[in-house]
């Protein structure tokens, strides 16, 4: 018998976009609901305006972005500005258990779609609200965009080369990190759901998801008014700990040293006798006190070797490390093509292409992507008919209205 | 905890009634409890007799004083838990955890599998004893392959999953290695997809009735969150990197007179709105700054007018005023900001958790507002070994002189 996934008959009402709300979306997929995005045509999610393109031609269903981000979904086309439109939406919402939605606060009641309206069509409906700032507080209308979540929460003031700006991380993290937070609560609820039969509407800040990930920097001020500098890659209670130069264009490899006893094999590496001996490098206090001396010794090693060199010698002695990971060396990662992470199914518009896939196993109830992510509107002929039981010549006329599209 | 509804007061908590035992280090494990404990769980949190989780060693401490009772890290990652201690590696302590797991709904560990077996961490086993059990192992590169028994730190594990490479020092700036993001975000990425993915295993539980094991791997956890950038390789077969140039701007930090603004300028209406917001200089109107990608070409000239300006503004006067035009701008802001932001307060973000120790103590709260099932905070994070005597003997039925034998042989 095949074995179910865990959230099978479960179905998503997806009115999310851009990155926050899809990934919160891409969980619940990956566990095996039936997510349906309700996208617009007039005005397409931003990641399937945005590169990178198969072969670099562009095309709302071409996007790496967006095929990544909404893989195993389907797709229904609406004109939510079509009141007919709204009505649709509401229907499907009345055949759904969950709804998601990331908009700023208040879009979704401007289109008649509130938690309200919702419980109305469905009274056990869970709906999650991901907005930037939350749906209350004196700031909950402000604009809020992937890149400015990171300095907003904090985490900028935090992050970057001692004495240099403050910075970024690399990607819009309080996406993920909203849209993670927020499938955990969907999932939360759904279990009371499942106990009680009474859904509930869930408030998501990111903002406030992006500060719950922040303790180690809250809490040294709120119990000592301090506001940490700027560090870098190094960290109070482990040293040498940073990302080393190597050999090479741009090879790089990250040594993170625990313990004095580690420090002295990692010593005996580098193959120098007298560093053993050094009294500036014996205890964790000398090594942070002379840190960039330190810094200087480790990369005239590294840098006479390839990361994967470094990090083949060390692990042999126990030490963390690893090669700083680009895309290319993920996608080449013996361990990951070994391990069934990722996933190449036939899409209409750009063939097999890799994507990320799941990235938990379980036993029981195994969570495989279903499908490719889903061309705009590719799935309405399936939604009005097989969910909402519109035959074809109400299909014809409601796409010939401009209201599926 | 499956339980119909009609026969039971209505749970007031969502996740009332889930068993969790916890055992884990530092920050994965913990933080995916945590989760569910604030929801309602409850949640036993198993430590090493003596020195207790590595949280407990790691700080702030309050007056900067080392107390493995006052570590802030742990107090938050802990809320809502009761703890006991047991010793994994001696086989007493391993019976006594078999015994805790035969009625619990999850055990939740962030132990590497090269120490799962001698810590007796074996779903087979488990399984024999309570087929209902949901064991999940959040390990660095999951349970084999090349890597599996890598050792890693946060660190190690942000440049594995390739999130470290795309940042850092920018155009002209390839002498500067990749840098992480503050805080044990590997970490927290493993412990909320442990905790996504548990809860998955519940809810299927609630059709089939079927344990399971589900193991995370937290480099697949950080290479599904490198945004566009993975897909270039496939798509385009380019490498994305830090050291590239941004493709519009502004999407940059700029130094006001009392802090740092993040000026972000996406679509073009927003920017002409900034440009009025500036008074319309005349710079503004040069070709070389037409259009996000004009400008993102010659940033390092638009840059230098835009921060002229920024540094004559203040911080909070200028988020506000922008956000009233509807410029999506962001103040970089501090812990003290946070602190003392209007909003957060109104929307009663941060909590205050009363320990016996440390006092009282501000962390962040609700990370979501639940209409119906409170997030709240019904205890602090435990001292260490706390309930040990109540649970070992109210739940197990230990009597006081078998827990005087464990205490002795250092099992408890």
């Amino acid at each position: 018998m095949k074995s179910r996934r865990p959230l099978e008959g479960i179905r998503v009402a997806d009115f999310t976009w851009v990155w926050a709300g899809p990934f919160c979306t891409l969980q619940l997929a990956h566990l095996g609901a039936e997510v349906i995005r309700i996208e617009t045509a007039t005005r397409p999610c931003v990641t399937r305006m945005l590169p990178p393109w198969r072969d670099g031609k562009p095309g709302v269903n071409r996007s790496g972005y967006f095929n990544q981000y909404n893989q195993g979904k389907l797709s229904l086309a609406l004109d939510l500005k079509n009141p007919r439109a709204v009505e649709i939406a509401k229907e499907l919402v009345a055949h759904s258990d969950v709804v998601c939605e990331n908009f700023a606060a208040g879009v979704m009641q401007r289109f008649g779609l509130g938690y309200e309206a919702l419980t109305a069509v469905k009274p056990d409906i869970i709906m999650i609200a991901m907005s930037g700032y939350g749906a209350t507080g004196p700031e909950h209308e402000y604009v809020s965009y992937g890149p400015a979540q990171v300095p907003l929460s904090g985490m900028s003031s935090l992050t970057g080369y001692p004495g240099w700006p403050p910075m970024h991380v690399g990607i819009s993290y309080g996406d993920p990190t909203g849209g993670l937070h927020g499938a955990f609560a969907v999932l939360a609820a759904l279990v009371y759901r499942q106990r009680t039969g009474r859904g509930q509407f869930i408030d998501l800040s990111q903002q406030e998801t992006s500060i719950a990930v922040l303790p180690e920097g809250v809490l040294p001020y709120t119990m000592n008014g301090e506001q940490l500098p700027r560090d870098g890659n190094r960290d109070p209670f482990m040293a040498p700990h940073g990302v080393y130069r190597c050999a090479g264009e741009q090879r790089w490899v990250a040594i993170a040293v625990r313990d004095d006893e580690e420090w002295q094999r990692l010593a005996s590496a580098i193959g120098s006798p007298e560093l053993s001996r050094d009294k500036r490098y014996a205890t964790l206090g000398a090594r942070k006190a002379n840190e960039d001396g330190l810094d200087e010794i480790v990369t005239g090693w590294t840098l006479k070797h390839s990361p994967e060199e470094i990090t083949a010698s060390l692990q042999a002695l126990g030490i963390a490390s690893s090669p700083s990971f680009n895309s290319k060396d993920i996608s080449e990662d013996p361990h990951l093509n070994q391990g069934g992470n990722f996933v190449e199914l036939e899409h209409r518009e750009v063939g097999r292409m890799r994507h990320i896939g799941v990235p938990w196993r379980m036993s029981a109830t195994p969570c495989e992507v279903a499908r490719p992510a889903p061309c705009l509107g590719e799935h309405i002929d399936y939604v009005m008919s097989k969910i909402l039981g519109r035959s074809s010549a109400e299909i014809a006329a409601l796409k010939e209205a401009g209201v599926l599209h | 905890m499956v339980q119909a509804a009609t026969h039971d007061a209505m749970p007031e908590r969502a996740l009332e009634g889930l068993r969790v035992i916890e055992c884990g280090e530092m920050v994965a494990a913990a933080y995916a409890a945590k989760l569910m404990a604030d929801l309602g769980a409850d949640v036993i949190k198993v430590e090493p007799p003596r020195d207790g989780d590595a949280a407990r060693r790691r700080g702030p401490f309050p007056g900067k004083q080392s107390d493995p009772e006052q570590s802030g890290l742990f107090l938050y990652l802990n809320t809502n838990k009761r703890g006991i201690t047991l010793d994994l590696q001696q086989p007493r302590g391993q019976d006594i955890f078999n015994r805790l797991v035969s009625d619990a709904d999850l055990v939740i560990h962030n132990f590497s599998p090269r120490d799962m077996p001698r810590l007796g961490l074996d779903f087979a086993e488990f399984a024999k004893r309570n087929p209902r059990l949901i064991l999940v192992s959040i390990t660095p590169f999951g349970l084999d392959g090349p890597h599996a028994k890598w050792h890693t730190t946060d660190l190690t594990l942000w440049n594995a999953g390739g999130i470290a490479y795309l940042n850092g020092g920018g155009p002209g700036h390839d002498d500067l290695p990749p840098l992480k993001a503050f805080g044990q975000q590997a970490e927290f990425q493993g412990g909320l997809n442990a905790a996504i993915a548990g809860l998955g295993a519940v809810f299927a539980r609630l059709q089939d009735d079927k344990g399971q094991h589900v193991v995370v791997s937290i480099q697949e956890c950080l290479a599904a969150i490198l945004e566009l950038t993975y897909e270039y390789y496939p798509y385009m077969g380019l490498i994305a990197s830090r050291l590239g140039q941004k493709p519009i701007q502004p999407l940059d930090f700029l130094e006001c007179k009392d802090g740092w603004i993040f000026v972000c300028c996406v679509e073009e209406h927003q920017w002409q709105t900034l440009v009025e917001l500036m008074g319309s200089p005349e710079w503004a109107q040069m070709e070389l700054f037409e259009n996000r990608i004009a400008r993102a070409a010659n940033w390092d000239a638009c840059k230098l007018f835009l921060q002229e300006w920024a540094s004559t503004q203040s911080v909070d006067e200028l988020y506000h005023a922008g956000q009233a035009r509807r410029i999506p701008l962001a103040p970089v802001s501090t812990m003290a900001d946070l602190l003392a932001s209007n909003h957060l307060k109104t929307r009663g973000f941060f909590a205050v958790v009363e320990h016996p120790r440390a006092g009282s103590v501000t962390i962040p709260g609700a990370p979501y507002g639940f209409g119906r099932t409170p997030w709240d905070l019904r205890r602090p994070a435990p001292l260490l070994g706390q309930h040990t005597v109540e649970i070992l003997i109210d739940r197990l039925g230990m009597t006081a002189s078998d827990l005087d034998d464990l205490h002795q042989r250092g099992i408890i």
